[in-house]
């Protein structure tokens, strides 16, 4: 493992799965609202956006520790006309700001509904963007072979997809056993705390009046269940791909004379054959279990339990899997 | 950009002995691990067939290499908070109050020109002894190799009196960042890309 990069690879896998969750939750909410309501859907969907949050600061905040002297980090944004860097900072803080400002606005019911949708799909076209940013950072650069490949932004792409759709299905099973626990009972107090009474005062009421009874647990079981259907599909046809991009990485990494040679040692150890084990294991196996267990109605505990250990295992190859592609850095010359 | 001032080097007469990185070292007083002026070792060979012998054939020569102050520094490109710039003259240095430590220029440079100090917290690199020149003397590094393998100058006149060459292994594809540099090349040099060799000296450079 490549402790040396820990920030970067950090930064670059929170941010990549805050981006694929938001697109995720994204088309739960697009798809889930025609058949199940808009109440029954954010009921679900809005306690997992809010998630995004905490995850997106970690990694942001590991990228500072990335840099040398943090006190110019203004000046990033000096070179947008030529550097990626520069690029990627302006991106990653437009696709943080748009999100913080949806989440906010979802939570205070502000504007309409239409208005926070397409304040939604800005959000997930910036972060979209940021993820493209991202990996031409590295793609970009012609010195450094095993990086300046198409497999880049594929790879960052994958990566995003795979464990957004992931993470929100752990989510959504978090969010039910919290119901289920009655944790929100035995949280009440929060909600008695001065800063919290404040904004929870700030809170517009539904306009349309609750319709969330009408959905019902029966309603709400229904989108849960269908959510993860897709998130366990998605995940095994995103593993099919994620592996036919890394065979043939590697037959170009291998195939390319100008190779230098610690790129290809990079991939020819014991972290490489974890990392297809983990994925093929999370995002195959328990993705398939997953979608037979939704499938015969079984225990919410069990559904919950699967869903949190694919998305955990995935998320440890993605971080090996990081680490590597860090590891594979080697400059052509000297 | 008047000077366009660049190096250049002797390969056929350089031995390798260092004097060059360790005048650049302590004139700029740099601490363990930042070495802006790199002496790198290119060794390779085959066998060759001599009626009924198998004899070695092998080569091996040095390069020493600071920055090479380019036409197209990719270091400065890629930079993002424009530290990295090209000066009047030609040379690009590093704006120690702009620079952020992302160590992206690292990254890029395929000469391992810019080197980070991590008690400053940022880039550092050679500036082809500003100081030295302003007051009309030569960079240390030139001064100080005995066999006077090096020299600097504008990179036209360099090339008017030293010729064209510098794509010579283990240096990378000049069409890349187009270096001020001038090499005479040694007799066994190979030319870049060919691979015939490798980096004997992998943790000095
Ligand atoms: S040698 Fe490297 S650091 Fe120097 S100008 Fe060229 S690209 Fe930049
Ligand atoms: S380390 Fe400094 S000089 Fe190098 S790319 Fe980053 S900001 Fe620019």
């Amino acid at each position: 493992m490549n402790v040396h990069e820990l920030p970067l690879i950090l930064f670059t896998v929170l941010a990549q799965m805050s981006v694929g969750a938001f697109v995720a939750l994204g088309v739960v909410q697009v798809v889930g609202r025609l058949r199940y309501g808009k109440a029954a859907v954010d009921e679900i969907a809005d306690p997992s956006l809010y998630a995004i949050g905490p995850v997106l600061v970690l990694g942001l905040m590991a990228s500072m520790l990335h840099l040398g002297n943090p006190f110019n980090a203004l000046n990033t944004f000096r070179h947008l006309d030529s550097s990626w860097l520069s690029r990627e900072i302006v991106f990653g803080i437009a696709f943080s700001g748009l999100g913080f400002l949806f989440a906010a606005l979802q939570f205070l019911r502000w504007g309409s509904p239409a208005l926070r949708q397409a304040l939604a799909a800005l959000t997930a076209v910036v972060g979209l963007g940021l993820v493209w940013v991202m990996s031409m950072v590295y793609a970009s650069l012609p010195t450094v072979p095993a990086w300046n490949t198409w497999a880049t932004p594929a790879q960052f792409f994958l990566t995003t997809f795979l464990l957004g759709a992931l993470a929100v299905g752990a989510a959504f099973m978090g969010v039910i056993m919290w119901r289920r626990q009655g944790l929100a009972r035995r949280f009440a107090w929060v909600e008695r705390l001065a800063p919290v009474r404040w904004l929870l005062s700030l809170r517009r009421p539904e306009e349309p009046p609750p319709e969330a009874a009408a959905a019902g647990d029966a309603g709400r079981r229904e989108l849960v269940e269908a959510s993860l259907r897709w998130v366990a599909t998605a995940s095994i046809l995103l593993l099919g791909v994620q592996l036919v991009v890394i065979v043939l990485q590697q037959r170009d990494l291998a195939a390319d004379p100008g190779m230098p040679s610690a790129s290809v040692a990079a991939y020819g150890t014991a972290w490489f054959v974890a990392r297809l084990v983990l994925l093929v294991l999370g995002a195959g196996l328990l993705g398939l279990t997953l979608y037979r267990m939704v499938a015969d109605h079984r225990s919410a505990l069990l559904v919950a339990t699967v869903a949190t250990a694919a998305f955990a295992t995935v998320l440890a190859s993605e971080i090996i899997g990081r680490s590597l592609f860090y590891d594979s850095m080697a400059r052509i010359g000297m | 950009m008047s000077d366009n001032l660049g190096f250049y080097l002797d390969q056929s007469v350089c031995t390798g002995c260092k004097a060059c990185q360790i005048a650049c070292k302590d004139k700029h007083d740099l601490p363990v691990g930042v070495t802006w002026r790199r002496v790198v070792e290119y060794t390779g060979g085959t066998w060759q067939q001599d009626g009924d012998t198998m004899v070695p054939n092998v080569f091996s020569y040095y390069t020493s290499i600071a920055c090479n102050h380019c036409e197209d520094p990719i270091c400065v490109a890629v930079c993002p908070t424009t530290a990295m710039h090209k000066r009047e003259d030609g040379t690009v240095a590093v704006d120690p109050d702009k620079c952020v430590g992302c160590r992206y220029c690292e990254w890029a440079c395929p000469y391992s020109a810019p080197q980070y100090n991590p008690e400053l917290g940022h880039m550092t690199k050679c500036d082809l002894c500003a100081d030295y020149r302003s007051e009309g003397k030569n960079p240390a590094c030139v001064e100080a190799c005995p066999s006077r393998a090096l020299d600097w100058g504008p990179i036209d006149e360099l090339r008017a009196k030293y010729g064209t060459v510098d794509a010579v292994e283990p240096l990378p594809d000049p069409s890349i960042t187009r270096p001020h540099l001038v090499i005479t090349p040694h007799r066994d040099a190979q030319p870049t890309g060919s691979g015939t060799g490798e980096i004997a000296n992998p943790t000095e450079i």
